[in-house]
């Protein structure tokens, strides 16, 4: 019993020491930063860092930027996958829908550069990049695949005799999926959601190359683009990571629960 | 009168199938035909047709190693699934009791599967930086290392790096799955195991892991896939250096398409990983199938 308790808090303070390094890091005075001995706890808490971040670097600019794509796309992408995945689920001609679940599945396996540079060079002769609005579509695509198979593994869950019994009660399609199946659905939309949410405020290299533009650009190239040639520095990187690590973190939090039946409803993403 | 059911489910496919084929299929298309094009944005007046061009320019690169970027990817994910494997399953076989807290711990410890491969790059960075780096000063104050280390500052250490940094990350994929499989385990046949004299590790062999056998393969397939093209970590704490130390095919392909600019060659390099993989699918659950039938 002791051996257990044990192991359970290695893995504890295993997970959360890296992130506890950084937030003290990103509180610590400019002097402090590289001051040895490390100090494992700051004397004193300073948001010199958290300061420079939001004044200098217009941290709160890419913040918002992030936080319109994301939510945006996370919402077009449930819509659009609830569509699929409920036709998807109650499509009868079996063979049909094996192949488009195949296709589907084919998507999480292609490396996304392959599909980066003609996506880059098709868009930039159509002159849709740079925008925040075209970033947001193909965030949809990117994550409406995974989208869709979870949501139809959720469809599969509510019996079909309900959808019959809203028919016989003069129910269109629409409201149907509307009035009967989005109330029972709701961990499904907080798992589908939860899921693109993070993928899309994550991602880095679609970003990088489809905004060119310093005031468009999203959370992680402004990371990125505080390493120079001349190295990083600690200070206000750490207090950027913070930030940018809030709104997943928190999405987690609240949806914990529904990530976790998401993912083993059909999971992809690691 | 059921095909006819089916049709009527058609037009809700519509957006799904739109913003599939027009922003994910058909570059996919485009960027394998890359592969065989030439396509170097510093020299665009030639952009015909290359054959194998590309691809050889890929295995015989002068200043890159095919071969060592292969075994760099080749341990890189096999050294990252196995340890994420086995220490998702040994925290899942540690959370499937019922303990005081087992929801907040849970969130605690797998909350890293939220956070961006890129952003814990950096962290990592920090954390073996050679000099302020808090796993150095670990080490020197408890007197294991008298001196402080360049962890990414060599190639083999880069490596153990990068891998640690991949492993917290993937420990709660693993344990996310697992603990799910090992909850829908009936307890009945824990029950008839003990009475035929089963210990831990039989019912761990003999019940446990033929029982969730399915996940093991699946999440394995999926993981697998997933770390091959997965070049965050490595792009945030080394780009592939030193001297190709951690470089793999993933970071290649960036290199070749953001510094070099050579898509041509870029679009070889993800043909080639996309061959790997489909290889790698087809063997994995060929070999998962016939231990199935063993079993």
């Amino acid at each position: 019993m002791a051996a257990k308790y044990a192991a359970l808090t290695a893995f504890l303070l295993f997970a959360i020491v890296p992130l506890y390094w950084i937030l003290v890091t990103s509180l610590k005075a400019p002097d402090a930063l590289y001051a040895v001995p490390l100090q494992y706890w700051p004397r004193s808490a300073s948001f010199e860092n958290y300061r420079q971040l939001f004044e200098f670097a217009d941290f709160g600019r890419y913040f918002r930027n992030s936080l319109g794509v994301t939510i945006f796309a996370a919402a077009g992408a449930m819509i659009v996958s609830l569509l699929a995945g409920y036709a998807l689920s109650r499509w009868h001609a079996i063979k049909t829908r094996g192949r488009l679940l195949l296709a589907l599945y084919f998507t999480q396996m292609v490396p996304p550069f392959i599909l980066m540079i003609p996506l880059f060079t098709t868009l930039t002769r159509l002159g849709l990049t740079d925008k925040l609005w075209v970033l947001t579509v193909v965030y949809v695509a990117t994550v409406v695949a995974f989208d869709t198979i979870m949501a139809k593994s959720f469809f599969d869950r509510v019996p079909s005799s309900l959808d019959d019994a809203a028919a016989i009660d003069g129910c269109t399609r629409m409201q149907l999926l509307t009035r009967v199946l989005l109330p029972v659905m709701l961990p499904g939309l907080a798992a589908i959601f939860s899921f693109s949410f993070v993928n899309v405020w994550n991602e880095l290299f679609l970003a990088v190359i489809l905004i060119s533009t310093g005031d468009k650009m999203t959370v992680p190239p402004a990371l990125n683009s505080f390493i120079s040639k001349a190295g990083i520095s600690w200070g206000v990187m750490s207090a950027g990571i913070i930030v940018a690590l809030l709104p997943t973190m928190a999405v987690f939090a609240v949806g914990q629960r529904y990530i976790v039946s998401g993912l083993t409803q059909g999971s992809v993403k690691g | 009168m059921r095909t006819r059911r089916s049709h009527r489910l058609l037009p809700l496919l519509i957006p799904a199938a739109l913003v599939l084929v027009l922003l994910i299929y058909y570059p996919i298309l485009r960027g394998l035909a890359l592969a065989f094009q030439r396509y170097d944005m510093f020299d665009l007046s030639d952009t015909g047709f290359a054959g194998f061009d590309n691809v050889r320019a890929v295995l015989y690169d002068p200043f890159v190693d095919f071969g060592r970027v292969l075994l760099n990817t080749f341990f890189w994910v096999g050294a990252s699934l196995v340890a994420q494997f086995t220490l998702g399953f040994v925290l899942a076989l540690l959370m499937r009791e019922r303990f005081p807290g087992r929801g907040v711990y849970a969130g605690l410890v797998f909350y890293t599967w939220a956070l961006s491969g890129f952003a814990i790059g950096l962290v990592w960075a920090w954390l073996f930086n050679g000099q302020f780096g808090l796993i150095n000063d670990l080490l020197v104050r408890s007197g294991l290392s008298e001196t402080h280390i360049g962890f990414l500052a060599r190639p083999r250490t880069a490596m153990f790096a990068v891998i640690v940094t991949n492993v917290w990350y993937g420990i709660p994929f693993f344990g996310i799955m697992l603990l799910a499989a090992l909850q829908s385990v009936p307890k009945e046949l824990y029950e008839s195991a003990r009475i035929d004299g089963a210990g831990y590790a039989m019912q761990l062999f003999r019940v446990t892991i033929p029982y969730i056998a399915p996940t093991i393969v699946s999440t394995t397939l999926l993981r697998t896939i997933w770390i091959m093209n997965f070049p965050d970590v490595i792009y945030a704490m080394t780009g592939g250096g030193p001297a190709n130390g951690t470089n793999i095919l993933a970071t290649q392909m960036i290199t070749t398409v953001f510094k070099q600019y050579d898509y041509g060659k870029g679009a070889a390099i993800g043909l080639i990983i996309l061959s790997i993989l489909l290889l790698y699918a087809v063997f994995h659950l060929r070999v998962s199938a016939k231990t199935d039938e063993v079993i």
